[in-house]
């Protein structure tokens, strides 16, 4: 280790959350609910869980017209050729952690956008898309979209020509959806892997459009403001 | 929007009735006094916006539902809705989830209050006192 290396910065207090989270957790096992080598083998699950898989996915389908109507019309098995085995990959080896019984890819087309929510609560294809975002699992979210879908993604900044149909697709406990994206333009020659580093997390729930150059490790764009305030005077 | 959606309204609507909105002495205090993840965050310069506990948390609660069916996921969630906009209106996320986490496992009966405060002070000493 170098002279100038720096720890990185770490919470240096314990808090009563994190007290709290440990005693739920060990009482569950004392009482014989899980077993610690459970509670393991779902912690290596839950961190391994990530969006990539599922843009993968998106990016064959764009390259490969057969592999995208397989997609379309059996979900699970276009699962297997991005590495995610829907029957037996969880821990349980008993389908997903919410008694899965069906994931659907959902294609886009000009004239079609579909977007995803839970109205329930927040089913979420964590298989091949990692965990759900925060606000997936807001009530705001979850009651609005499919009231008002229009507004509401443009409230995520995809504004959405008037003659474009949007179709809100409810997930339940049985059934999952992963949204297929247009291929912006732009991307003619790319490889699987440049197409795949485009489709982010929110365009597979179908609240954003990939983009070139916009991929979800790209800094946050910084702009001056409008009218600066000027000190001094 | 999907058919099945109905089936699972009404078992989520059994469940509802169920975990109540009484409050919980040990849980309201610990939401009340306890120092969450984004203040934590702030004070000491971490970018992480999840604790680290975070993903513990999500694997109980997949243990929970899938090694014992003692907390089935879509209760479990149905009950963290309500909890959310009533005990613990107050308290962010993912602290929240948390606290309703054990508020559904009390109201069960899989422990009881005094079981889990005893069970934190040890936390407390072992994590502290090392």
């Amino acid at each position: 280790m170098s002279d100038t290396h720096k720890a990185a910065p770490m919470v240096d207090e314990v808090s009563d959350f994190e007290i709290l989270e440990m005693a739920v957790r060990e009482l569950a096992i004392e009482k014989g609910l899980f077993s610690a080598e459970d509670h393991r083998r779902w912690i290596e699950y839950v961190h391994t869980l990530g969006p990539l898989p599922a843009a993968r996915l998106a990016a064959k389908a764009w390259l490969d017209p057969d592999f995208k109507k397989l997609a379309v019309a059996d979900g699970v098995k276009a699962s297997l050729a991005v590495g995610i085995d829907w029957i037996n990959g969880p821990p349980t080896k008993f389908g997903t952690p919410s008694d899965y019984c069906s994931f659907r890819v959902l294609e886009d087309t000009p004239k079609v956008k579909h977007v995803v929510v839970c109205t329930l609560c927040s089913c979420y294809p964590r298989t091949i898309l990692g965990q759900s975002p925060e606000w997936y699992r807001t009530p705001n979210y979850r009651r609005r979209l499919v009231r008002w879908p229009r507004q509401v993604l443009a409230e995520f900044g995809l504004q959405l020509a008037a003659d474009v149909e949007i179709r809100v697709v409810d997930s339940n406990q049985k059934t999952r959806y992963m949204v297929l994206p247009l291929r912006p333009i732009g991307t003619e020659g790319w490889s699987e892997q440049q197409l795949t580093e485009i489709v982010t997390r929110d365009c597979l729930i179908g609240v954003a459009m990939p983009q070139p150059g916009v991929t979800s490790n790209a800094k946050r764009p910084v702009h001056p403001a409008v009218h600066p305030i000027h000190t001094g005077h | 929007m999907s058919a099945s959606k109905e089936t699972d309204v009404s078992v989520a609507a059994d469940s509802e009735v169920g975990i109540g909105t009484a409050e919980i002495p040990l849980l309201e205090a610990i939401g009340r006094s306890g120092r969450v993840w984004g203040d934590l965050a702030a004070q000491y310069g971490v970018t992480n916006p999840d604790p680290p506990w975070k993903v513990s948390l999500d694997a109980t609660c997949d243990a929970l539902s899938a090694e014992a069916c003692a907390l089935p996921l879509l209760e479990r969630r149905a009950e963290e809705d309500e909890l959310s906009a009533s005990c613990y209106r107050n308290v962010p996320f993912p602290e929240r989830q948390l606290l309703a986490l054990a508020h559904s496992m009390l109201t069960r009966d899989l422990f009881n209050e005094e079981e889990l405060a005893r069970r934190m002070r040890e936390v407390r000493e072992r994590l502290t006192g090392a």
